[in-house]
């Protein structure tokens, strides 16, 4: 029984951290959706040069999408984000005219590509077209960010393969100890003359079940827990569905889940049993 | 022939358990040899060097020819299969019935189901134990569960049987019953050791006594006494 319930914790801890990874890997998809960086185009540049920027832009294996920003849209844009400030959108009409430039919103498949995308800019022949690239103004929270996000998957992984190995061994040790308590039985068997692999035999079934039940057991909480706490979880993170995420992999999670148990419940009874076999 | 040479057991530090025993055993025919002796004496550790759960410091044991130091440990079991063992302690499996207990010794040689279905009846029969078959050794008593030893240990064919103060828990009524039920399995062609530190049980059998007294032989006689 304490066995199943430790292997049940172990399993659990272990699928957790896996949704926990696409939780963080969700997190970080939305913070690299917000980062763009934007070309601001001379005012007397036509829709269609742009266009044609546009489809040179995306060719580049850097580039994720572009978006084409007129100054219309950039006025309007500006207008809904100082709804609430009166005297901005008061000056804004003083001025009488559309101050804005239309601009070209890049964003790379990586926060660490817009350097090189920097590159590709300053070195094509668009000098007389770009008035100006905010990259420099963005390239501090870009590099920020692309740390940050380096640091959580380095950590995570480090994390995860900490919180493994310490439920492993918690996994194993329980095991042992069960094995301990049958010491005895082990040593009359011995006694009677059964050979080792008639000993072992009753201790590999018994953790194959274990490992078995565990999985069962462990993938019917994390359902249960996905599902009530789906709503919770997304206000956490910005929008992950815990609940779909589950869903989705349920099959290969479920899979996992089996071959992990049956092989910490088999491979924790084989090298239990190891040291009450020698003769 | 079994054959005790030159024995020897020293426990570490310094605690000399034997010393130079030597004596031979038959197990052809059916010889009854019990080993007496006090308490410490020597007669256990005589026993699991037998079953070879440890090995002599110095000397040699000999089984049908062969030394049993040099039986390689996947040999092991098979060679523990020629000896059936009783216990003060019973030693039976918890979680088995008494059936499954006598069962499981005829399993680990290879028996089957026909087999274990046939023999274990009879077994039981023999030891008196056939209207327990499905009792589970706790709601046993102490001469139920010894009983239920000996089938055990007959199960496996034996052409020994070591009994190792089998009568040390056990009332005078059920000790006169554990002796008589080895007596009948020696004189069925089954070598006994029985060893035991009861005076009463020793000089009432008037068989084969070999003494030990801390560590040494000190006495090997046809119809000996108890005399320590």
């Amino acid at each position: 029984m304490a066995t199943v319930f430790v292997l049940i914790v172990t399993i659990t801890l272990i699928t957790s951290l896996f949704i926990s990874e696409g939780a963080v890997k969700h997190i970080i998809a939305q913070i690299k959706e917000k980062i763009d960086i934007s070309v601001y185009v001379k005012p007397e540049t036509t829709s269609e040069t742009m266009e044609k920027i546009k489809d040179k832009l995306v060719e580049l294996p850097e580039v994720q999408a572009v978006s084409i920003v007129s100054k219309e849209d950039a006025m309007e844009q500006f207008r809904e984000r100082h709804e609430n400030d009166p005297v901005l959108l008061e000056s804004l009409e003083i001025v009488g005219t559309n101050p804005f430039y239309a601009s070209l919103n890049i964003r790379a498949n990586d926060p660490e590509q817009y350097a090189a995308i920097l590159e590709v800019l300053n070195n094509s022949s668009l000098d007389d077209i770009i008035y100006k690239v905010d990259y420099v103004e963005k390239k501090t929270v870009i590099e920020k960010l692309s740390g940050f996000i380096s640091n959580v998957n380095t950590g995570g992984l480090l994390l995860a393969l900490a919180l493994g190995v310490v439920a492993v061994l918690v996994a194993f040790n329980t095991i042992r100890v069960a094995i301990y308590d049958a010491s005895k039985e082990i040593s009359i068997m011995r006694l009677v003359g059964a050979p080792n692999r008639f000993i072992r035999g009753p201790f590999i079934v018994q953790g194959m079940i274990a490992g078995a039940i565990a999985a069962l057991a462990s993938f019917l909480i994390l359902l249960l827990l996905s599902y009530s706490l789906a709503d919770k979880i997304s206000s956490l993170t910005n929008g992950f569905n815990v609940f779909a995420w589950f869903g989705t992999r349920a099959f290969v999670l479920f899979f996992i889940q089996l071959a992990s148990g049956i092989a910490l419940g088999v491979i924790s009874s084989l090298i239990a049993i190891r040291k009450y076999l020698t003769a | 022939m079994i054959i005790f040479e030159n024995i020897s057991k020293v426990y570490k530090p310094d605690t000399v358990a034997l010393k130079n025993v030597s004596f031979q055993i038959g197990i052809s025919g059916n010889e009854f040899v019990s080993i007496v002796g006090k308490s410490g004496a020597g007669k256990t550790t005589l026993i699991k060097l037998l079953l070879r759960e440890e090995e002599p410091t110095g000397g040699r044991i000999i089984y049908g020819g062969k030394n049993i130091a040099e039986i390689k440990n996947k040999e092991l079991p098979l060679f523990r299969q020629k000896i059936g063992c009783v216990f003060q302690d019973y030693r039976l499996l918890p979680n088995k019935t008494v059936f499954e207990n006598v069962a499981y010794a005829m399993e680990v040689m290879g028996a089957t189901d026909y087999e274990i279905l046939r023999d274990v009846p009879r077994l039981l029969e023999i030891v008196g134990l056939q209207d327990r078959a499905r009792n589970f050794p706790l709601g046993l008593s102490g001469g139920e569960k010894q009983r239920t030893a000996i089938a055990r240990a007959l199960a496996i064919r034996p052409e020994v049987i070591i009994a190792d103060e089998p009568t040390g828990n056990l009332d005078p009524y059920h000790t006169r019953d554990i002796i008589n039920l080895l007596e009948k399995i020696c004189e069925l062609g089954t070598t006994v050791i029985l060893s035991t530190h009861d005076k009463a049980i020793i000089n009432s059998l008037e068989k084969r006594v070999v003494t030990l007294d801390n560590g040494e032989l000190i006495r090997d006689e046809e119809k000996g006494r108890f005399i320590l």
